[in-house]
């Protein structure tokens, strides 16, 4: 098992040198993504500050504490971007040529591998700019961060990351059986978008859905509030539980959708 | 007056190189290397009204660059074609509506629906009457023999139905010059066949010249007599196919049965032994000392039977394009 | 001639229409995507901010509720199946034939957005059953004029695309300028925030773009805003004819650069 796994890393380094070389040869993308990403950090920052023009603030967060969730948001973009999005497009398209069947095949574990198959380096500047962003807050306030805040913002981040992965993983699934699906990520992406706010800033309804049936809050509000020191544990606690549940579902579906594939095809 | 003809025609690419590894790949992102290539150089031909012509040589020796500047896809870098009496780099409309490409490689039918949907566009698109188009439809159809499937979505079809597929949506506004590349390509040897005799069809009742690239040598040598070697970017051979053979080969292949097993051995040092089998030689012999060779062989050892031929076009062309040398 | 023109353009539409038809799950994927004006409603009601520039929850639902509907048929993606035809070598066959193969993706684009309609006004059936009491009727006469606004925003940004679609001819990825695009239009158009709530001098300068225009002015004539309706037009035809002007340049140098590099 032990060998199994680290022969799996070692596949992985070996994909990802090729594919960053691969995206290398695309120089103007660097220049594309730089721009791009300074352009959307100021549209939003500019877009928040229409929002505290008059004093007035987004469910309670003061204006700086919605920079964080800015921040957070643009990780999970950038991380969107360098390896979400170009794996799990790949799925579709496997599944439609039949080339999902090399991958079956080979002994390793399956989700792992169509997981982390590629990386593309245009995702890290957003990643970069969103710490810095948070670094720059925090200096700005004159604020400073303990050991242990760093360490439940650090929980937090991964769970969510786990969940946002776990959200694209089980619609990329569905391809199995609806190959065109890949449409129903875009969905997704477009719902994430309500992660650039708090939460708490929208109304009672879509709180609701925001928290119970999609949950943005654990993406971005969650992490936020662990790092500002403003969560109780047990929320900490259940962020942690819920991520790896849902964790748990992704590969549990991926396991059926795989067994379903293997008899329904010819 | 020949329909297509070219006049010492070149074309220089620049191309980057990237060493392999995460050095050759950060080295390539900050500084490209630029070396020249030269895909085709100093090429001379004509294709007369009614032709069609063998576009052969190994992979990338510059067949698909030229049909491309013969469209007008690509420009010249020095040189001039005249095709239908046009300068193909204008692609003028009148130009556009006389000629046709077809890549085996590469579809331009829509893959989601029936091929009869891509027809009814072509067909709007060079401005074709209803009634024409489907008298040409049901023509073009019989002799591709292609039935219901023009009422199948595209990804529906057998490799072989979209290829005859293909070639009826680009042959609706009836071409009269026809570049085609690989057309055949992939296909089984039956749906080969019948692209094979629907060109040669194609090409009898139309008088449609065709010129063809193919590494199926069962297409050049069933549709071609005359056929054009590029080898390198330049042209090696242009004429008829049966005597390329010579230029190919300046050997004889010569059957030899002796009534003598022992003597076989000594019979195979007097050419390129190509098969020995106790009493069966078969002998490579060049063709200037022929007679000479013979002679000596039938004076010195006791034969039963002699035979004398070409060596097969096909292995010759065969093992010149996966060599690549000539 | 003309009649040629006419039965071309019928059937490059009826054939892009049977197209779009077989994707129609797709698309009714893609028109849910685009819910972002109504995610920005939500945190505009909800903030209050509004409170003292004349702008109540009614003006806000109108609003985006329009700006939703305007963005649903001004959606463009013409850089992305260009660029794919470039790459997988379909360019090569278009190009040998008599038409100038803007009129295939303009006209796919038109198609899509048919197949789209119904599946619009569902989405729109489903949010007044919920907001009800925020419903308007906006006079007839504005509806026809904003559908007019709508097709030629969705012109102005089709256009726009175009031109840089041709930067293909040079890049192969050029695709990805696509999202660089995507940023003044979300910012300055008014997706995201009323223009009303700008800061002056940042409004004055969306208003020298044609972001504004595109989606801001149709959406407010739908929603029945006070809005310069000449001004609105002026400004989308002038862009129109700019962009086509340079989208006809940019096209013959792209062909040519392309049969100089090799197709």
């Amino acid at each position: 098992m032990s060998k199994l796994n680290f022969s799996i890393f070692r596949l992985i380094k070996a994909f990802w040198n090729t594919s960053i070389s691969k995206e290398l040869e695309y120089r103007l993308n660097l220049f594309i993504e730089i721009i791009s990403v300074i352009g959307n950090l100021s549209g939003s920052l500019f877009v928040l500050s229409i929002f505290y023009k008059g004093g007035f603030n987004l469910g309670g967060w003061t204006w700086s504490e919605s920079v964080v969730v800015l921040a957070i948001y643009t990780i999970l973009d950038g991380l969107t971007t360098s390896i979400l999005q170009p794996n799990l497009s790949r799925i579709v398209q496997q599944v439609q040529d039949g080339t999902l069947d090399f991958v079956l095949i080979k002994p390793v574990n399956s989700q792992i591998w169509l997981s982390l198959r590629v990386i593309s380096p245009w995702g890290i500047p957003s990643i970069i700019s969103g710490f810095l962003l948070i670094t720059y807050t925090f200096i700005i306030g004159k604020k400073i961060l303990s050991l242990y805040s760093i360490l439940l913002f650090c929980l937090t981040l991964i769970s969510s990351i786990f969940i946002l992965y776990s959200l694209w993983f089980i619609i990329a699934t569905t391809s199995i059986w609806f190959v065109r699906i890949w449409n129903a990520n875009e969905v997704l992406r477009s719902v994430l978008v309500a992660g650039r706010y708090p939460i708490s800033a929208f109304p009672a309804g879509l709180r609701f859905v925001f928290t119970f049936l999609l949950p943005i809050t654990f993406l971005t509000s969650v992490p936020a509030e662990a790092i500002l020191g403003k969560i109780s544990l047990s929320l900490i606690i259940f962020s942690l539980l819920f991520s790896l549940a849902l964790l748990f579902l992704s590969n549990k579906f991926w396991n059926f959708a795989i067994s379903f594939y293997t008899s329904a095809s010819s | 007056m020949p329909i297509i003809s070219a006049r010492s025609v070149s074309k220089i690419y620049k191309v980057s190189e990237k060493a392999p590894g995460l050095k050759g790949t950060l080295k390539h992102f900050f500084e490209r290397r630029i070396r020249i290539i030269k895909a085709v150089e100093q090429l001379n031909f004509e294709i007369s009204k009614g032709e069609i012509v063998g576009f052969i040589g190994s992979n990338g020796a510059g067949k698909t660059t030229t049909l491309k500047m013969l469209c007008g896809l690509i420009h010249l870098s020095s040189g001039s074609i005249e095709v239908a009496g046009h300068n193909p780099e204008q692609r003028d409309r009148n130009f556009l509506r006389q000629i046709t490409l077809v890549m085996g490689q590469k579809q331009q039918l829509i893959w989601d629906l029936p091929p009869m949907d891509s027809f009814r566009l072509n067909a709007a698109v060079y401005g074709l009457s209803d009634r024409e188009t489907k008298r040409r439809i049901n023509e073009l159809s019989t002799m591709l023999e292609l039935d219901n499937e023009l009422y199948r979505p595209v990804r529906k079809l057998s490799l072989g139905q979209r290829m005859k597929a293909e070639l009826l949506a680009s042959l609706l506004h009836r071409p009269t010059v026809l570049f085609l590349d690989e057309p055949t390509l992939g296909l089984d040897i039956n749906s080969q066949i019948r692209v094979r005799q629907f060109l040669a069809e194609y090409n009898y009742k139309y008088g449609a010249t065709i010129l063809l690239t193919s590494h199926y040598m069962g297409d050049i040598t069933s549709l071609c007599k005359r056929v054009l070697l590029i080898h390198d970017g330049k042209l090696f051979y242009d004429g008829l196919l049966s005597d390329l053979t010579n230029k190919l080969s300046p050997y004889r292949l010569v059957k030899l049965s002796l009534t003598d097993s022992d003597s076989a051995h000594f019979v195979s040092q007097f050419g390129q032994l190509v098969e020995y089998d106790d009493h069966l030689v078969k002998l490579l012999i060049a063709r200037e000392n022929l007679t000479e060779v013979l002679t000596t062989i039938l004076n010195q050892f006791k034969v039963k039977d002699i035979e004398v031929t070409d060596p097969p076009i096909e292995q010759l062309i065969g093992k010149l394009l996966k060599s690549g040398n000539i | 001639m003309k009649l040629k023109h006419l039965n071309l353009a019928y059937t490059l539409l009826s054939t892009q229409y049977a197209l779009m038809l077989e994707y129609r799950a797709e698309i009714f994927l893609w028109a849910i995507s685009g819910i972002l004006p109504l995610i920005m409603y939500g945190i505009w009601s909800e903030a209050g901010v509004s409170i003292g520039l004349g702008i109540d929850s009614k003006w806000l639902f109108s609003y985006f509720v329009s700006a939703f509907i305007v963005r649903q048929f001004t959606a463009v993606w013409v850089m992305v199946s260009f660029e794919e035809d470039n790459l997988e070598g379909r360019l090569s066959p278009y190009l040998l034939q008599p038409i100038y193969p803007f009129w295939r993706y303009f006209s796919s684009h038109v198609a899509e957005q048919i197949t789209r309609l119904p599946f619009v006004l569902l989405i729109l059936t489903i949010i007044f059953i919920f907001n009800n009491q925020l419903f308007w009727f906006p006079s007839p006469f504005k509806v026809f004029l904003s559908i007019i606004a709508i097709f030629i925003a969705f012109t102005v940004r089709f256009l726009l695309h175009w031109i840089f679609a041709m930067i293909c001819f040079w890049n192969d990825r050029a695709s990805a300028i696509e999202r660089l695009l995507l940023l003044p239009y979300l910012f300055l158009s008014g997706l995201v925030a009323p223009l009303d709530t700008f800061p002056e001098p940042i409004k004055n300068i969306a208003l020298l773009t044609p972001f504004p225009y595109v989606l801001s002015f149709p959406a407010k004539l739908l929603a029945g805003h006070n809005v310069d309706i000449f001004n609105g037009f002026l400004n989308l035809i002038l862009w129109a004819f700019v962009f086509f002007i340079i989208g006809f340049w940019a096209w013959k140098k792209g062909v040519r650069h392309y049969s100089g590099m090799g197709a």
